[in-house]
């Protein structure tokens, strides 16, 4: 890798992992429904895709600013997997939400959808602690396309964060209070 | 004569010789293998994050296909990427268990639409080492010759930077430097107390921090702290070929540029010992045909520069055109890379920053100059590096989401350091570019095939570097400091590649003189780094900035006094 500036490196490390193949990653539903040309069919069923929308919400949720649904958190993630997305990363996405769905069916005997708020965030919570402490690079994926979705949006970028398109000056210690939020670039 | 002069490549050294020689009153010839590019209308840098395609993601397979290597820089992404060559389509070759990674872009501008425009002289130091220790050949000239070359590209190209008083590091023509801030502050004061023999400085870099009246009457405009750059940038506030040496060789009326053509080879006519004639090829239609000057500079960057010679064979020159001394194409240096570290400064968390600053900070060199490890290996390293709080990325590895997830990340997290080395590297012979015996491009033209290790010292030197990054951040007072990378990575990873012609003073062990002119043939200069005699450990293309203005101004005067 070549690495001149720290803040792009940063940057490179995150694409980087984005371009990691999930090695043995099962073929599931997601896959399979690409046809035998090779053409790219739809990601989501209509089921998924509202199991998509209810994991990312309690992700993000909706506070005093609007979630992963009000910033289009769900579409952008069809979108790249549509678009930007290897067979192996749709496969890896999908095993995250079928990973989903049967952690809950194993606790609670319900789908997903069913669960009162409470029981979404309890479960995802501890999928999430167990998932990034095993360092799991499909679910890594998973959430970096989640922030990266809502964060890069222009209303998570805009009205959770702050940006400036043109910033037109470089202060270099300011009070933080004074500047407000984190930057949406990630960098300076 | 069709033309005065011929400039192959628009990247930063052709850019350079262009402008001088056409500002020289010199019709010249500007010839680029790859697309044109207009400046500003093609640069994607006023999307926001949500209006590049995919955020700036490269589709996966896309990458794997098109991009393997190219994919892998820093800089690849969605906004630039019409800035990187296909692999697919110009593929190379390497050793199966040697790989080089060559980062290139092919079209109007080169690589100087991409760099990070970090901008270092090189010292006497660095001119007189191969002497001093023996590896490689003598430099031809020293810091006194260059100097005033760095003087006035430095003026024109505008480089923001501190001066510093370093025998190492040359001080420059700098415009306002960019401030450290919080934590680099902090960095500096700490480092250089615990080692005063180490300096922390902002990083130098080709950003105007402040126009002169020379870059506004170019069209260019104060830099908005964006951190775009390598998108291109519409203020012109960075300096590539396209937003400076282009508009001041064209403004000249001197300037024809054809794009889309290939230089294949040059002609040598042995009874006049000059070249007699520039050998291309339309990429689109492939019809050939060739072009003539007085004389003819090769900028297309070290590598394929050395292809371009070597594959100019003639019964004089049956290795390849000036290259009777047997160098084209060997003494293939980079600046060792993948050595760094990281680590978090605690403190100032009610302290923040404004703006997007386009540059970090620079440690020069002080091994083997203010420090003495020549017990250990010759030559040093130097270290680019930066202060700064995460933003949201740092939710992804961090355990927690909902609510309480959101409202950690409103707060930038805590200051982070990091410090990358940058190794030089000894010019070895056996580090080389040649012609691949059978293998060709789909115009025809044989692969290059590169073959490059690093030496004992190169990597005695990174070992070294790779230790000091962890100690240097530890002795500031930062906390979980750890290595940012498991090994060096392969040579070319710094896109510092050079040496494929050297300078040197004795024609037998060198392939250009102290005035980057081909020993043996008088019209033939070649100022990208591929004319390197050693590669310091500064980031080289300034200096390729200024042995290209000089030769230019050389080459002009030696037109002018007919003894051309
Ligand atoms: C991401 C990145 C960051 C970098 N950061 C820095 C930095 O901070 N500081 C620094 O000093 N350097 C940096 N560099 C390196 C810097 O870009 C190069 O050193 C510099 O551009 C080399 O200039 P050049 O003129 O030799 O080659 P280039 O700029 O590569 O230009 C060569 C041109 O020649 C053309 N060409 C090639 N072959 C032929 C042919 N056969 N016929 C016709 N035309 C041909 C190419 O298409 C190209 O346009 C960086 C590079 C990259 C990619
Ligand atoms: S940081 Fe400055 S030079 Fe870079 S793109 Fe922004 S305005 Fe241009």
């Amino acid at each position: 890798m070549s690495v001149k500036d720290p803040k792009l490196n940063r940057r490179a490390m995150l694409l980087g992992a984005v371009f990691l193949v999930g090695g043995a990653a099962a073929l599931t539903r997601f896959s399979r429904q690409s046809s035998a040309d090779g053409s790219r069919g739809p990601v989501f069923s209509a089921d998924q895709f509202a199991l998509l929308e209810q994991v990312t919400e309690v992700i993000i949720p909706a506070t005093d600013t609007p979630g992963a649904i009000g910033a289009g958190v769900p579409a952008f993630i069809r979108d790249l997997l549509m678009n930007w997305g290897s067979l192996e990363s749709r496969a890896q996405i999908a095993g995250v939400l079928e990973t989903i769905e049967q952690r809950t069916w194993s606790k609670h005997g319900a789908a997903f959808l069913e669960l009162p708020d409470s029981q979404r965030l309890e479960l995802m919570r501890v999928y999430d602690e167990e998932s990034v402490r095993a360092h799991d690079p499909a679910y890594r994926k998973f959430k970096q396309m989640v922030l990266l979705g809502y964060y890069h949006s222009e209303i998570g970028a805009t009205q959770e964060l702050r940006f400036e398109l043109v910033p037109g000056a470089w202060r270099s210690c300011l009070p933080l209070n004074e500047v407000g939020r984190a930057s949406a670039f990630w960098t300076s | 004569m069709d033309f005065d002069a011929i400039v192959v490549g628009s990247g930063i050294s052709g850019g350079w010789v262009a402008k001088e020689l056409c500002e020289r009153g010199l019709r010249t010839l500007m010839i680029e293998r790859g697309r044109h590019v207009n400046h500003r209308k093609d640069y994607l840098d006023f999307s926001p994050p949500w209006e590049l395609p995919n955020r700036g993601l490269v589709p996966e397979d896309e990458v794997k296909e098109h991009y393997a290597i190219q994919g892998t820089s820093y800089a690849f992404n969605a906004g630039t990427k019409q800035f990187w060559v296909k692999d697919s389509e110009h593929p190379y070759s390497t050793p199966d268990d040697r790989s080089f990674l060559w980062y290139r872009g092919y079209h109007l501008g080169g690589r100087s639409l991409t760099w990070a425009r970090q901008t270092y002289r090189f010292s006497d130091i660095d001119f007189s080492a191969n002497k001093k220790d023996g590896h490689g050949v003598d430099w031809p000239i020293r810091y006194a010759d260059i100097s005033p070359w760095y003087d006035r590209v430095e003026r024109f190209a505008g480089i923001s930077g501190a001066s510093e008083g370093l025998e190492q590091l040359p001080d420059g023509q700098f415009l306002q430097p960019m401030d450290l801030n919080c934590a680099e502050h902090a960095f500096k004061e700490r480092l250089e107390k615990q080692h005063p023999t180490r300096r922390v400085t902002i990083g130098r870099c080709a950003n105007l921090s402040e126009p002169t009246e020379e870059h506004i009457k170019l069209g260019r405009g104060p830099c908005q702290l964006r951190s775009v750059c390598d998108r291109g940038c519409g203020y012109g506030a960075y300096f590539s070929t396209l937003s400076s040496t282009l508009p001041a060789a064209q403004r000249t009326g001197n300037l024809t540029v054809i794009t889309d053509t290939i230089v294949e080879s040059l002609d040598y006519d042995h009874a006049k010992r000059r070249v007699s004639g520039v050998r291309v090829m339309d990429t689109n239609t492939k019809q050939r045909r060739s072009y003539q000057a007085r004389v003819v500079f090769v900028c297309a960057s070290t590598i394929p520069t050395a292809q371009i010679l070597l594959a100019s064979r003639s019964e004089y020159f049956p290795d390849g055109l000036a290259n009777r001394s047997g160098a084209v194409g060997r003494y293939l240096m980079d600046h060792v890379q993948g050595v760094g570290a990281i680590g978090t400064m605690p403190g100032f968390l009610d302290r923040y920053y404004y703006g997007r600053r386009p540059t970090g900070i620079y440690i020069p060199r002080y091994a083997n100059v203010t420090e003495d490890n020549s017990a250990q290996f010759v030559r040093g390293y130097g270290f680019q590096g930066k202060g700064e709080r995460p933003s949201w990325d740092r939710g992804i590895d961090q355990v927690g989401i909902g609510a309480g997830l959101k409202q950690g990340l409103r707060d930038p997290g805590p200051w982070q350091m990091v410090l990358f080395g940058f190794t030089e590297m000894l010019p070895r012979a056996d580090n080389r570019v040649t012609l691949h015996a059978t293998r060709k491009d789909q115009w025809g033209i044989p692969l290059v095939h590169i073959d490059c290790t690093h030496g004992e010292n190169d990597l005695k030197l990174a070992a070294q570097a790779k230790q000091d990054a962890q100690d240097m951040l530890n002795v500031a007072g930062c906390e979980n400091v750890r290595s940012l990378f498991p090994q060096v990575s392969p040579p070319g990873s710094s896109v510092h590649e050079m040496g494929t012609a050297r300078m040197g003073r004795d024609p037998a062990t060198s392939v250009l003189n102290a005035h980057n002119q081909a020993h043996d043939v008088p019209n033939l200069f070649v100022t990208d780094g591929s004319c390197m005699t050693s590669s310091g450990c500064a980031n080289p293309s300034l200096t390729y900035m200024a042995l290209s203005a000089r030769a230019a101004n050389h080459a002009a005067d030696r037109l002018a006094s007919g003894e051309l």
